[in-house]
C-alpha cells in the first residue's frame, strides 16, 4: 500500500521534472499584483526585487505619476505609482502596497502597486495579443492572458521603464 | 603586424608628447635665438620624429621633419640666424607635423590626410641653403648623399663628418662619449627586443631598408642613434611613474564616492548612538573607529583625486606660440606672461578648461591691447601685455587672465547690444557696470568692428559661458576704460565628489554645490522689491533678482515663512541670483548619483544624492535654474505680506486651536473663550493637531495644548510646531493637571509660552488667551 503511494509520488514528481522541460519554450512564468481593481502580471525575469515602501524624494517638473527617485541599497531609482500611470483614482497606501523593481537592459525603476497575488505559469497560446481598443494606450500591455477563472493583463515592461515625457 | 602597430602606438605616443613642448620651446626661442640649449631640444624633437618615421615608413612626415631637422642643425650650429620670417616657416612645418601625425593616428598613415608638404619643403631648402651661408652644399651633402656603408657602423661617420667643420674638441669628446652610450644602449635595446615574442618582424621589416636606397640608411641610423638614448634615459623615469588608463581612474574615484557616502551614512549612526548610550564604555571605542575611518576617507579620496591632477600648464602650454600667432598677425606687439602654470587641476576639468581660455585670450589681443600707435599715443609702452596666471584658492582654482589693453566700455557695450536688440533701452538703463560687461558672453555679441580671422563672429565668447558653467565655475569681470581688462575664473578642483549647502524649502532639501554659493544672508521681507514683475533684493551695492525655491521646484506649501527669509545668493558664470529657501541646513560632502535614464535632464536638476540619513537629496542644476528664474513672475513680497498679516477686523477673525483628548476638557476651554468671540478649532490628540497645523488651512493665533494626549503627547507637539519659523512666535499654551517643576520646566525648554494648571477659573484662561493673542 504504502510502495504503491510511494511510487505513485515518484511518478508525479518525475512528469513534474520532465514537463517543464519539454514545454519549457511555451510557459512564461509572471508575476500577478493588483493595481486598483484589475489583476495585472509582468514577466518575472524582469523584476530585480520587491520590496515594501520606503521613504522616497519628490523630483520637481515630471509629471503626477513619477512619485520621486528612493535609495536601493546606495542607487537612487525613479519610483513610479501605478495608479496614476493608468489614470486610476489615488489611494492611500496600506499595508499590502509594494514597490516592484522592474529592469530591462537599460533602465531600472520601482513601481507602486496595490497588493502582490502570486506567481502565475502560463502557456504562450494561452496570451492573446491586446484588443484594438487598448493598443492605443500607449503600447504599454504585451497581451491579455486567459486563466481558467479569470483573465490577466500581461504588462510591456519596456514600455513602462520607457520615458514618454 | 601587431608589433608594428604596438610601436606605431608607441612612437605617436611619444611623438604627441614631443610636440607639446616643441611649440612652447620654439616661441622662447624667438626670444633667445643664442639659447643652445633650446636648439638642441628642439633639434632633437625633429630629428626623433625623422628617425621614428622612417623606420616606419611613414615617407611623407620623414621628408618633411629631414627638412626642418636641416634648418634647425644650421641654427644650432650657428650658420642660420633665426629670424621671424625663418620662423614662420619652421612654426608652419611644425603644425604640419602635427598634422600627419594626427593622420597617422587617424588613418594608419600619412598619405591619407592629404598634407601637401612639398611647398614647405622648398621654403625648408631655400632658408637651410640660402642667405648668408655660403658652405650650402656642404652640410646639405652628408645627409642627403651619405657613405654607403652597412647600418650599424654608419652613424659614426656621418656624424663626424657632418661635425667636423663646426665641433670643438670639448663637443667632439661629448660627441664620442654619446656616441658610446649610443651603441651600448642600442646593445641592450636589441638583447631587449630579442625576448619579445616576434624578434623576427622587427628585424626583418628594419633590415631590409638600409640595404634598400640609401637615404633612409642614414635615417635609420639617427633613428637607433636618438631614439635609443632617449629610451634609456627615460627608463631611470620610467621607473617613477606608470601609464594608467583614465577609466581605471574613474572606476576608482566612483568606489571612492561610495565610500564616502558610506562614511557620512557612519558618522550620522555614531551621533545618533551617542544620543542613545550615552556615557557607556564601547563608545569611546566605536568613536576612535569612526573617526580614523572618516580620516583615511577623506585621505583616500585626497589621494586619489591627486592621481587625477595635471598641471594647468598642460594648457596653458599652447599659448605662447597662439599668442606669437595672434600677434603677428594683427600686427600688434604682445608679450604673454605665464605664472602659476604648476597648479594642478582634475583632468577632466583641464580638458574643458581649454577652449573657453583661447576664446578670452583671443579677444584680449584682438579687442583688448591696442596697436602700438594708439598705445604710444595713451602714453602706454608699445608692447602690450596679457598676463594668464593661476593660482588656488580654498577648494577652488583660478585663472586669471589680465590685459594692459583698452578696457570694456560699459557705456559703448550697453549701446551695441540695444543696437543689435540683444536688450531694450529700459533693461540698458537698469544695468549696473558689471552686468554691462557681461553682456559679452550673449550670443551673437561682438565689439569688433569687422569680422577679423581672430574674433569677431561673435561665437567666442558664448561658449566661453556654457563651458564654464558646465563645470559649475564663475566668471568675474573688472575692466577700467584705458587701463585693461582682468577676466577671473574660478573653478571647483574637481566635479565627482562635491562640496554642498543643503537647504530647506517647506519639507523638502536640496543640495546646492557650493562652488556656486557666493553668500547666504538673512533679510527681512521689507527689503524685498518689485521691479518690473521681478522680485529684487538690494544687498549693499546690488541689486539682485530674487526667487523662491518652492516657486521654482513647485514644491507643496506646507507652511508660511515668517518675516525674515533666507537668501542664497549663487554666481554661475558671470551672473548672479538670489535664491529664497526656508531653512539652511548646513555644508556636506556629497556625491553627484545620475537618476539614470528615466530621470534624465530634468530641468534644474544636475542628480542626487545619497545623505547620511539615507534618503535621497536632489542636487540643484545651478546654471539651469538661472534659466528657470527667468520665467518665475510671482510678486513675493505681496504674498508674503498677504500671509503675514491677515487684517484682522472683529474677534471671530482670530483662530485658537485647542488640543485635548478629553471631550470635557474641551468643552470646558472652549466654554471659557467664548467670552472672547474667538474662533475656536478643536484636535483630539498631538498627531491630528499637526496635520491641521500644516494643512494651512487656518492661521491659528494661539493653541492651547493638553500634555498627556495618546499618540502625540503636548511636549512632542509643542517641539514640532517650534521647527517651523513660521511658528517661531505663535503662543503656545500648556493646560496640563502636571504640576511639578520638572513639568514646567520641560514645558519651558520645548517651546510652550505659558503653563496653565488645571483646575483654572474660566476667567484666568480667558485673560491669558487674550493677553497673548494681543486681542484689542
Amino acid at each position: 500500500m504504502s510502495n504503491n503511494k510511494l511510487n505513485e509520488v515518484l511518478q508525479k514528481q518525475k512528469q513534474q521534472i520532465q514537463e517543464p522541460i519539454k514545454s519549457s519554450e511555451d510557459i512564461i512564468q509572471l508575476v500577478g499584483f493588483v493595481v486598483g481593481e484589475e489583476e495585472y502580471a509582468i514577466p518575472i525575469l524582469n523584476i530585480q526585487e520587491i520590496i515594501k515602501p520606503i521613504e522616497f524624494t519628490r523630483v520637481p517638473s515630471v509629471p503626477d505619476y513619477v512619485l520621486g527617485v528612493f535609495n536601493l541599497r546606495g542607487n537612487v531609482i525613479p519610483l513610479i505609482d501605478l495608479r496614476k500611470r493608468f489614470s486610476l483614482n489615488a489611494s492611500k497606501q496600506s499595508a499590502s502596497t509594494r514597490y516592484i523593481v522592474m529592469k530591462d537592459e537599460e533602465n531600472i525603476a520601482g513601481f507602486v502597486i496595490d497588493r502582490l497575488t502570486e506567481a502565475i505559469r502560463i502557456n504562450r497560446n494561452r496570451i492573446d495579443p491586446p484588443p484594438e481598443t487598448l493598443v492605443k494606450d500607449k503600447g504599454m500591455i504585451y497581451g491579455i492572458g486567459k486563466r481558467d477563472q479569470n483573465i490577466l493583463t500581461i504588462l510591456k515592461v519596456e514600455a513602462l521603464l520607457k520615458r514618454d515625457f | 603586424m601587431d608589433d608594428m602597430k604596438e610601436i606605431t602606438q608607441d612612437f605617436l605616443v611619444e611623438a604627441f608628447e614631443l610636440i607639446e613642448q616643441i611649440d612652447h620651446d620654439l616661441v622662447e626661442l624667438e626670444a633667445n635665438p643664442e639659447d643652445l640649449e633650446l636648439l638642441n631640444r628642439i633639434f632633437r624633437v625633429a630629428h626623433t620624429v625623422k628617425g621614428s618615421s622612417s623606420f616606419l615608413n611613414f615617407d611623407v612626415l620623414t621628408k618633411l621633419t629631414h627638412h626642418m631637422e636641416d634648418v634647425l642643425n644650421k641654427a644650432r650650429k650657428d650658420e642660420l640666424k633665426i629670424t621671424p620670417d625663418i620662423m614662420d616657416v619652421v612654426l608652419e612645418s611644425v603644425d604640419m607635423m602635427k598634422g600627419l601625425l594626427h593622420g597617422i593616428r587617424d588613418h594608419g598613415n600619412d598619405t591619407d590626410v592629404g598634407i601637401e608638404i612639398s611647398d614647405i619643403c622648398a621654403r625648408l631648402i631655400a632658408i637651410s641653403e640660402g642667405d648668408e651661408i655660403p658652405t650650402a652644399s656642404t652640410p646639405t651633402e652628408p645627409v642627403v648623399t651619405p657613405e654607403p656603408e652597412p647600418a650599424p657602423i654608419a652613424p659614426e661617420p656621418e656624424i663626424s663628418d657632418e661635425a667636423l667643420s663646426s665641433l670643438s674638441d670639448d663637443e667632439v669628446e661629448a660627441e664620442i662619449e654619446r656616441l658610446l652610450k649610443v651603441r651600448k644602449a642600442e646593445d641592450q635595446a636589441r638583447r631587449a627586443s630579442k625576448g619579445i615574442s616576434s624578434p623576427a618582424t622587427t628585424s626583418t621589416s628594419a633590415a631590409p631598408k638600409p640595404v634598400s636606397t640609401s637615404k633612409p640608411t642614414t635615417k635609420k641610423d639617427d633613428d637607433g642613434d636618438k631614439k635609443v638614448p632617449a629610451q634609456s634615459g627615460g627608463a631611470v623615469a620610467q621607473e617613477q611613474t606608470i601609464r594608467v588608463e583614465v577609466k581605471r581612474l574613474d572606476h576608482l574615484m566612483n568606489l571612492i564616492g561610495e565610500l564616502v557616502l558610506g562614511k557620512n551614512r557612519l558618522l550620522k549612526i555614531y551621533d545618533d548612538v551617542e544620543e542613545r548610550y550615552e556615557g557607556e564604555k564601547f563608545l569611546e571605542e566605536l568613536n576612535q573607529v569612526v573617526s580614523s575611518l572618516s580620516l583615511v576617507t577623506t585621505d583616500i579620496q585626497l589621494a586619489v583625486m591627486k592621481t587625477r591632477m595635471l598641471p594647468v600648464a598642460k594648457v596653458f602650454n599652447k599659448f605662447p606660440r597662439m599668442i606669437r600667432d595672434l600677434s603677428r598677425e594683427l600686427g600688434k606687439q604682445i608679450d604673454l606672461e605665464i605664472s602659476g602654470e604648476e597648479t594642478e587641476l582634475d583632468k577632466s576639468i583641464v580638458e574643458e578648461i581649454g577652449d573657453p581660455l583661447v576664446h578670452i585670450i583671443r579677444n584680449s589681443c584682438d579687442h583688448g591691447i591696442e596697436d602700438p600707435e594708439t598705445r604710444r599715443l595713451a602714453g602706454k609702452p608699445e608692447k602690450g601685455t596679457v598676463e594668464l596666471k593661476a593660482y588656488n584658492e580654498g577648494n577652488h582654482i583660478v585663472i586669471e587672465i589680465v590685459d594692459d589693453g583698452k578696457g570694456l566700455d560699459a557705456a559703448m557695450l550697453k549701446m551695441k547690444s540695444i543696437e543689435k536688440g540683444i536688450i531694450t533701452e529700459r533693461e540698458a538703463d537698469a544695468m549696473s557696470d558689471k552686468e554691462a560687461f557681461s553682456l559679452i558672453f550673449r550670443p551673437g555679441f561682438s565689439t569688433a568692428a569687422k569680422v577679423t580671422n581672430v574674433s569677431g563672429r561673435g561665437v567666442g565668447m558664448d561658449v566661453v559661458k556654457t563651458n564654464i558653467e558646465k563645470l559649475n565655475g564663475i566668471i568675474d569681470i573688472e575692466s577700467e576704460v584705458g587701463k585693461g581688462t582682468i577676466m577671473k575664473l574660478k573653478i571647483p578642483l574637481t566635479l565627482a565628489i562635491i562640496q554642498s549647502l543643503l537647504v530647506g524649502t517647506q519639507e523638502e532639501f536640496y543640495a546646492i554645490p557650493l562652488a556656486s554659493v557666493l553668500e547666504t544672508v538673512r533679510v527681512p521681507i521689507d527689503d524685498i522689491y518689485t521691479i518690473d514683475g521681478k522680485n529684487v533684493l538690494r544687498l549693499r551695492d546690488e541689486v539682485l533678482s530674487l526667487v523662491r525655491l518652492s516657486d521654482v521646484f513647485g514644491v507643496n506649501k506646507v507652511f508660511d515663512g515668517g518675516d525674515q527669509t533666507y537668501v542664497v545668493i549663487i554666481g554661475v558664470a558671470e551672473a548672479k541670483l538670489g535664491i529664497i529657501v526656508d531653512t539652511l541646513v548646513g555644508q556636506e560632502e556629497i556625491v553627484i548619483k545620475s537618476m539614470g535614464d528615466y530621470l534624465q535632464n530634468i530641468p534644474g536638476i544636475a542628480g542626487a544624492t545619497i545623505r547620511g540619513d539615507g534618503r535621497v537629496t536632489l542636487i540643484i542644476d545651478v546654471a539651469a535654474m538661472m534659466e528657470m528664474a527667468k520665467e518665475i513672475k510671482v510678486n513675493i513680497r505681496a504674498e508674503m505680506d498677504a500671509e503675514s498679516k491677515n487684517v484682522k477686523e472683529k474677534p471671530s477673525d482670530y483662530k485658537v486651536l485647542i488640543v485635548d483628548d478629553s471631550k470635557m476638557d474641551r468643552t470646558i476651554m472652549q466654554k471659557s473663550l467664548e467670552p472672547t468671540g474667538v474662533t475656536v478649532i478643536e484636535a483630539t490628540n498631538g498627531v491630528e493637531a499637526l496635520t491641521i497645523i500644516k494643512s494651512g488651512e487656518h492661521s491659528f493665533d494661539a493653541i492651547l495644548i493638553d500634555i498627556e494626549m495618546p499618540r502625540m503627547d503636548g511636549y512632542t507637539l509643542a517641539g514640532e510646531i517650534r521647527k517651523y519659523s513660521k511658528y517661531r512666535n505663535l503662543p503656545l499654551i500648556a493646560v496640563t493637571s502636571r504640576t511639578s517643576k520638572t513639568d514646567r520646566l520641560r514645558g519651558v525648554e520645548v517651546g510652550m509660552t505659558e503653563y496653565i494648571t488645571k483646575p483654572y477659573s474660566s476667567e484666568y484662561l480667558e485673560n491669558v488667551v487674550r493677553k497673548n493673542i494681543k486681542l484689542p
